[in-house]
Order: C-alpha cells, then sequence, then structure tokens
C-alpha cells in the first residue's frame, strides 16, 4: 500500500548535517523502501543521496520538512525524525 | 640550501628525505567512450564497489575526525544519484571516467557555493571520491606506497590518502594547497605528523631524495640544509623530545620536591589560548595573567573585561592570579592619552597610573574583576609597587567598587590582594605592609633590573644585571622573610640553575611560561628541601 506522509522537523545536530551527520541519516534512510526526501526552503534532497543532502546546507536549528512515500511510510517517518531531532552523533 | 616558505599546518620538526609525489594527470570531461553504453556502465559499476572496497579497509584503522570525513566519502561512492547521473552521460556517449569527473565536478561546485565554510568545503571530499573511481578505472593506484621513512611533498594529500599511507614512515608531510584549519591539519596534528602546507611551488622546487627540514611550527621547509642548520634542527629536535617525555610525567602530578615539599608550578598567560594552553601542560593555576595584553586594541569595556576574565577563569578552573594593567611609557595603549617621558621603565606605570586616573584605568577593571570573581578563585596583584601606601590607595578604590556594585545589586566576595615586587624599595619594606595584603610575587625580570640599574632592554649594559647576582639573591631572601606566601613569577623561575635557590629561600611557587611547566616540576623532584636550603643560604655568602 503506497501513502505519503511528511513532517516538518527542527534539526538538532549540533553542526546541521555535516558530513557525518548527514552520513548516519543517509546510512538509516536506505535502510528503508520508501522514498525519502527532505526539504529546507525551495530545495529539495534525495534522502538516501548523501551529496543531495549536504547540498542542502541546513545547520543546526533549521526547518526541513522530511517526506516519506511507501510501504513503509510511518515506520520510517517516525525513526527519521528522531534521528534528526538528536544529535545524529 | 633554499628555504620554501608555507603555513604551520601541524607543530613539530622533521629532518629526513623528501618523496616528491608528482600529481595524476586531469581526466578529460569531453573524453567518449570507445565500447557500447552497456559495457562502459558495468566498468563504472565494478570501479564503484572496487572503490568502496578499498575505502572500506581504510576505514577499520581510522580513529577521531578522519572517521567521519572517511564515513561520509564512502556515502558519496555509494550515492544512488551519483552514479545515475553519470550513467546518464555514459549513455549520452560519455566514458565513465569523464563522467564522474563531471559529475562530481558538478557536486563539488555547488556545495562550493554553500555560504557554510565547512560544507563548502567538503568539495575536496566530492572531487577524491570522483578520483577514487577513476583511479579504479585507470587500474592505477592512487594509494602510495612507503618502504622508508620520508618527508611526503604532494600538491595535495587527502585525509583518505594519508590514512592508507604507514603513518609510522612519514616524518612530515609538505603540500601545495591546503590551509591550516584543513582536514590534513587536523589529522596531521591527531598523528603528531608535523605538516606545512601552502607551499607554493614545492613539488616542482623539491626533488624526491634532497634532504629537508621542515619546521611545522614556523612553516618552514629548508632544501638541502648546511651542517650548522641541520645540527640546530637536531638540538631542537631533542629539546621537544625532552619536553615531550616530561610532559607526560609530569604534567598530572603536582610540583613537589625530592622529599615532597609543596611547591606549587603556575604559568604565566596573556590570554584564553594561553590559558588553555596552560591547562594542556599541566599548570596548577596562573600566577601571573598579563592583562595589558589584552588591551592591544584600546582599554577594553567594563564588560568586554568581564567576560575575558571568566572565560579564563572558566578554561582554568583554578586560582587565576591577575596582574592589573601594567601600562606605561614603554608600552603605549591606542585610544590612551599617555606622555612621552626620558626614562619609561622609572616614570607613570603600573599601579602608578592606576591610582593617578583611577575612573579610566583602575575602577572598571576592578569591578570587572569583582564581579567575575564571584563564581571564580580570582585574585588581584598590583603592578609596580613602592610603598604601603599605594596598596592603602588600592584598597580603598576596591571597597569603592564593592559599595557601588551591591547597591546595584550584584553580589560581593571578598577577594585576596597581592602585590608584585619588582622594585627594592618594595621589597626593603615589606614589613609595613603587614595586613595590606595577601601574597607576594616576586618580578625578578625587573626586581633584577632596579636592583643593578641596568635597562634590560640596553644590549651594552643588559649583561650587568645578574639574576643569579649576590644582591639580587639577598633581596630575594629578605623578601621571603614576609608573612605571607612569596612567588616567583619572572624568568629566574623556570631557570634549572635558579630553581633550587630560590626554593632553598623560601619561595613556594613558580609561575613560568607553559612550556616550562613539565621541566620545572622535573628540577623540583630531584632535590630535597635541605639541600636546596643549603644551596640557597650558601649562595647568600658571597665570593
Amino acid at each position: 500500500m503506497e501513502n505519503t506522509v511528511e513532517r516538518t522537523v527542527t534539526l538538532g545536530s549540533k553542526s546541521g548535517l555535516h558530513a557525518r551527520p548527514a552520513a548516519v541519516f543517509v546510512q538509516h534512510a536506505k535502510g528503508f523502501h520508501s522514498q525519502i526526501t527532505l526539504t529546507k526552503e525551495e530545495r529539495t534532497a534525495n534522502g538516501k543521496s548523501i551529496l543531495s543532502v549536504l547540498a542542502l546546507g541546513a545547520e543546526h536549528g533549521d526547518q526541513v520538512v522530511l517526506k516519506v512515500s511507501g510501504s513503509d511510510a510511518e515506520n520510517a517517518l517516525n525513526k527519521l525524525t528522531r534521528l534528526l531531532e538528536g544529535d545524529l552523533g | 640550501m633554499k628555504v620554501l616558505r608555507g603555513l604551520p599546518a601541524a607543530p613539530g620538526l622533521a629532518i629526513g628525505t623528501a618523496l616528491t609525489i608528482q600529481p595524476a594527470p586531469r581526466i578529460d570531461p569531453t573524453e567518449q567512450r570507445t565500447v557500447e553504453a552497456s559495457e562502459e556502465i558495468t566498468r563504472l559499476e565494478h570501479a564503484i564497489i572496487q572503490a568502496i572496497a578499498l575505502l572500506e579497509s581504510l576505514q577499520q584503522t581510522a580513529t577521531g575526525p578522519l572517521a567521519g570525513i572517511l564515513a561520509a566519502q564512502r556515502e558519496m561512492l555509494d550515492d544512488p544519484e551519483l552514479k545515475q547521473r553519470a550513467i546518464e552521460l555514459i549513455f549520452g556517449g560519455s566514458s565513465a571516467e569523464a563522467a564522474i569527473t563531471r559529475v562530481t565536478d558538478a557536486y563539488a561546485d555547488q556545495l562550493a557555493r554553500l555560504p557554510d565554510s565547512y560544507l563548502a568545503a567538503r568539495k575536496d571530499d566530492v572531487r577524491e571520491a570522483g578520483q577514487r573511481i577513476v583511479s579504479q578505472l585507470r587500474e592505477t593506484a592512487s594509494e602510495i606506497a612507503l618502504t622508508q621513512p620520508v618527508i611526503l611533498i604532494a600538491r595535495e594529500l587527502s585525509p583518505a590518502e594519508l590514512a592508507g599511507l604507514d603513518t609510522a614512515l612519514l616524518q612530515a608531510i609538505v603540500t601545495e594547497t591546503g590551509s591550516v584549519t584543513g582536514h590534513l591539519a587536523i589529522v596531521a596534528q591527531s598523528l603528531g605528523i608535523p605538516a606545512v602546507v601552502g607551499v607554493m611551488g614545492a613539488v616542482s622546487q623539491i626533488a624526491s631524495q634532497s634532504i629537508l627540514i621542515v619546521d611545522g611550527e614556523r612553516g618552514t621547509v629548508t632544501i638541502d640544509p648546511d651542517t650548522e642548520q641541520r645540527a640546530a634542527a637536531e638540538r631542537r629536535q631533542a629539546e621537544a623530545e625532552h619536553i615531550r617525555l616530561n610532559l607526560a610525567l609530569y604534567r598530572d602530578r603536582p610540583g613537589l620536591t625530592a622529599d615532597g615539599v609543596r611547591v606549587e608550578v603556575f604559568a604565566n598567560i596573556g590570554s584564553p589560548a594561553e590559558a588553555r594552553k596552560a591547562v594542556e601542560m599541566g599548570a596548577e593555576g596562573v600566577g601571573l595573567f598579563r592583562t595589558e595584553l589584552i588591551a592591544a586594541q584600546g582599554l577594553p569595556s567594563e564588560e568586554a573585561q568581564y567576560r575575558i576574565y571568566t572565560e579564563v577563569a572558566s578554561i582554568l578552573n583554578k586560582p587565576l592570579i591577575v596582574r592589573t594593567f601594567d601600562i606605561g611609557g614603554d608600552k603605549p595603549v591606542s585610544g590612551l592619552d599617555m606622555p612621552t617621558e626620558a626614562n619609561p621603565f622609572l616614570g607613570w606605570r603600573g599601579i602608578r597610573l592606576g591610582l593617578d586616573r583611577p575612573a579610566e584605568i583602575f575602577l572598571p577593571q576592578i569591578r570587572a574583576l569583582l564581579r567575575a570573581a564571584i563564581n571564580h578563585d580570582i585574585r588581584i596583584m598590583l603592578p609596580m609597587v613602592t610603598a604601603a601606601q599605594e596598596v592603602r590607595d588600592a584598597r580603598m578604590h576596591i571597597e569603592q567598587a564593592e559599595k557601588e556594585l551591591k547597591s546595584e545589586g550584584h553580589a560581593i566576595r571578598s577577594v585576596s590582594l597581592g602585590i608584585m615586587v619588582e622594585t627594592p624599595a618594595a621589597a626593603l619594606t615589606l614589613d609595613q605592609f603587614a595586613g595590606l595584603i595577601d601574597f607576594i610575587s616576586i618580578g625578578t625580570n625587573d626586581l633584577v633590573q632596579y636592583t643593578y640599574a641596568a635597562d634590560r632592554t640596553n644590549a651594552r649594559v643588559s649583561g650587568r644585571a645578574q639574576p643569579l647576582g649576590l644582591a639580587t639573591l639577598r633581596l630575594i631572601a629578605h623578601i621571603c622573610r614576609a608573612r605571607v606566601p612569596v612567588a616567583v613569577c619572572g624568568q629566574m623561575a623556570s631557570d634549572p640553575a635558579a630553581i633550587p635557590l630560590l626554593v632553598g629561600l623560601g619561595v613556594r611557587e613558580l609561575s613560568v611560561p607553559p612550556a616550562r611547566i613539565s621541566i620545572v616540576k622535573q628540577v623540583l623532584s630531584t632535590m630535597t628541601l635541605a639541600k636546596m636550603q643549603a644551596q640557597g643560604q650558601d649562595a647568600l655568602k658571597g665570593g
């Protein structure tokens, strides 16, 4: 069953989506079947592509829209939201 | 002999043989494939898998910042969009090498435009990820194999390339690109490998096998040094090694004589950065914070001073003795109207200036210090004191500041007050200061200069000023009879020949430059107090 869910998340990582936090996020995102995107202002990134996520230039405290569509969308949205709100160590 | 200059990126001094790496030729971005698209795509996919395998083998031993960089690069190699865009270019006729180079260059340019300088710097990681795939396609090993100790010279060296090297064989790194805050600097520092970056023309000017001295503190590379330069570098290496060994042994130990008598080893500092260095080097406190050094651009406001004192005290979390501004004719401060004097060392300076212009100089500093002292062990020390009346006057101002602060609603804690003893006048009348001061710190540099009437900045006479001379030692012995703790914060405090005499005469705190702390602790530990006292008494007799 295809469904699409989205949520606005405030980035908790102290360094924003820098190289290491972005790598951690992308690794988790790849674990889901759903399509995952992150949108900051007018830019949208493929959540499974680190280059695309880095190019967002998202910093600590920025609001990003996490959008997930696919069979495991609910689960992915919840897990990835927690990740983005945390420090992504 | 020739010296190239660059930026000091990681400290240390190396003497060794150069290994110069010629940069790999650039891939032509318009290069066309010579085989079917499907075959070219298989080549690309195969190269990506191999590049990932190689990177994962590097990841196994990586720690700290390098681990983060490699984790991000691993994801870049495995990026689905990168691969998709490269495949599209291959369908359009591109070779796999050209396709990967064009796509990674495009991402690198995109990152370079980000306002966040850290993210913008990731452009190099993207380009490197591309080069890793290209070198698999070309079947050229991008890894450099080291077989003997070398100084590596390269146009650029990425942290991942560095991780692929046997770092035990790497004596130093010299690159043409890079910055002092770049990845290479951070990783080289964490590995303890001296590095100089931003050396223009290094690859073309330094031939493999040349003998080099690389100075990671000054940012210089000396090619084919002469015997004298080589000997000097070897001496510095030996000294640095001595300090390093000492540091490991003594950093976390308190200052103790061989028989366990406590002599506190404090640091002299002039900035928050030096406070950090002091903690790193094992200081038990700060015995002299030269506040005039924070006034280089003019006297800071009370608020600005409050922030600096709070910052330094928080970094230390140990006793902090702050000397009030020691400004004078020889140390002009911008924005402060000061007359030109014929004899600035005998002129309107130190506490004289502070007390004569309290509203401008002394009071704002005292208020900032009293406020910062609420939550920290901050003590106040007055410079250039000659008479007890000066301390009475200073105390009057301090009490006034306390009253004002209380009426403004600030909490107030009573703060220890001490003096620098750097004039014979103060040294010989310390009984008159009884009840007025809580501690004394001997400023030996000035005390020696005033005792021998020899200007320490005048090379013709400075040799006549004798730190270990009879007059100096007798004055110090006299000062140590005062009924308050006595410290020394001049150069003598870190002189191995002077330390036993000072402690033997009664000094119980030595305040020294951060880099000297471990040496001072070592010297203290080699002798008993009784032996130091015997040496001290002996030295007082004279010839």
